[in-house]
């Protein structure tokens, strides 16, 4: 009997039209109501569908502006997809690099609170993440500091060690291997590779190629809003080696 | 959201102004004044703070907005939870105001608490409502201030709230074109439901023994009216919220 997949995308698409006139303000509205039609079509992503079974790890990899992060947060349930419908059976935790979420005004713990409320987790396991999430981010004496005292890499670390450090089944991933210093890179992989011992299931956006043909079993390849094909990883190996790979299509 | 102290100020300042300057004119009028308008000026400003700031509330919380998922209504619900708090804060300071200058207060002061419930759904009802479309059209929060002045006076915040009997008949000759301008206004003062909320509570506390304190079946109506805007707002931004974190 063939596995029921964790994640399934049947039909998903997202079309933007985007006014070219000034559109932000009601007023703009009005005053240009004679040019309203004046619109651009942008195929954000174009129907697609994809089945992901429990445990597979997939790279999204394209230029920018080819879909990926459209797709990713679909997926998350940010933004909702124009058709089409998309079935997820397990929890999810994602990360996102662009606008961590913090509060500046308040420290690290009490953002992770927020973090974790927000995310239907309760009381005690809240106390447990917070233990995880700080050890994970080593920011040191800062975590009794307000947010605002961090520094870029820091607030990024500590983003993806909250969202790292959540448990759940399926974990999304917008370029976190651009996230933080050598050391806290390392840290990652580490990290990604205990995932893979649990067999968790991930989706990692990201423009290094070689790191996603390390760590994923499937890479989709996005180009002008369209999943233009796929590799899958036909032996399992630690070495980097394109040959290992194989091309099919979607 | 500002502090604490800003949630003071503002009810303080309107409420010394309106009382020096139009004071004079309707003490005559109007027994007890000073506390007739200051339970006006914090009923009016709880329901202007709190759309004022449902609408701040989604531009300052763009980041969680646009990273997580949870049902947006939260920020909605703790911005109505906050004002109501605040909103009770006030509502003391003007009972110890009231016990200080001796002003006769009866057992209906309960009402208080339901004229916030009402209060805070209304309110609620309307910033989900402007909150909807705040993030597609930038300008809504700067148009609702224009709104919310002329709402003003169209309230009777700082002048006597006067009731005249056949409103159906009224408003049924209203929608025939055959009322004049000015007496459509006097409709609308009559029959809004912050004119009614306000002086719901204002005959509750401080003149039930003139005009009576609203009844029991009163008292459900309107909470039942205030309700239903409060779900119109919800039902449209339920509507609405898929399409906030593309709207930033």
């Amino acid at each position: 009997m063939a596995q029921k997949p964790i994640i399934e995308c049947t039909n998903i698409s997202k079309v933007y039209h985007q006014h070219t006139i000034p559109t932000m303000r009601l007023q703009d509205e009005l005053m240009f109501w004679r040019n309203r039609s004046k619109s651009v079509r942008i195929d954000a992503l174009r129907p697609a569908s994809l089945k992901i079974n429990a445990g597979e790890w997939v790279g999204l990899h394209g230029p920018n502006g080819s879909g990926k992060t459209t797709f990713l947060k679909m997926v998350a349930g940010i933004l909702k997809s124009d058709s089409g419908s998309i079935r997820i059976n397990g929890s999810m935790s994602s990360f996102f690099e662009l606008g961590i979420g913090f509060h500046p005004e308040r420290q690290a713990r009490e953002n992770i609170r927020l973090n974790g409320l927000l995310s239907g987790m309760q009381h005690h396991e809240i106390e447990d993440l917070t233990k995880r999430v700080l050890e994970f981010a080593d920011i040191g004496e800062h975590a009794d500091l307000p947010m605002k005292c961090y520094s870029t890499g820091m607030r990024l670390r500590l983003g993806f060690a909250a969202s790292a450090q959540m448990d759940a089944d399926i974990y999304l991933f917008d370029e976190i291997l651009a996230v933080g210093d050598a050391d806290f890179q390392i840290k990652c992989i580490k990290y990604l590779e205990g995932l893979k011992a649990k067999k968790k299931t991930v989706i990692l956006v990201s423009h290094d190629y070689p790191a996603l043909m390390r760590t994923c079993g499937r890479i989709l390849f996005f180009d002008k809003g369209l999943i233009s094909g796929q590799r899958r990883k036909i032996r399992s190996s630690s070495t980097l080696s394109p040959e290992l790979f194989e091309t099919e299509s979607v | 959201m500002l502090g604490y102290a800003w949630s003071l100020l503002s009810p303080l300042v309107r409420f010394v102004v309106i009382l020096h300057i139009f004071g004079p004119y309707v003490s005559q009028s109007i027994s007890n004044y000073a506390f007739y308008l200051f339970l006006g000026i914090i009923i009016w400003e709880h329901f202007s703070i709190t759309t004022m700031s449902c609408m701040g509330m989604l531009h300052d919380k763009a980041s969680i907005i646009q990273r997580m998922v949870f049902p947006r209504v939260f920020l909605i619900l703790a911005v109505g939870w906050t004002n109501f708090v605040i909103f009770l804060t006030h509502l003391f300071i003007f009972f110890v105001a009231a016990l200080i200058f001796g002003v006769s207060m009866n057992a209906s002061v309960v009402y208080l608490i339901l004229t916030a419930l009402q209060m805070t759904l209304v309110a609620l009802g309307v910033g989900m409502l402007l909150s909807s479309y705040s993030l597609k059209y930038r300008d809504v929060p700067h148009m609702w201030g224009v709104a919310i002045q002329i709402l003003f006076w169209l309230t009777p915040v700082m002048y006597p709230y006067v009731l005249k009997g056949g409103s159906l008949t009224h408003a049924a000759r209203a929608l025939l074109g055959q009322e004049s301008v000015t007496s459509i206004i006097a409709l609308f003062i009559q029959i809004q439901p912050l004119s009614i909320i306000i002086h719901d509570a204002r005959r509750a506390v401080l003149y039930d023994a003139i005009s009576g304190s609203p009844t029991l079946e009163h008292a459900l109506g309107m909470t039942l009216v205030c309700a239903t805007i409060f779900l119109f707002g919800f039902v449209v931004f339920q509507r609405r919220q898929h399409y906030f974190p593309q709207e930033y």
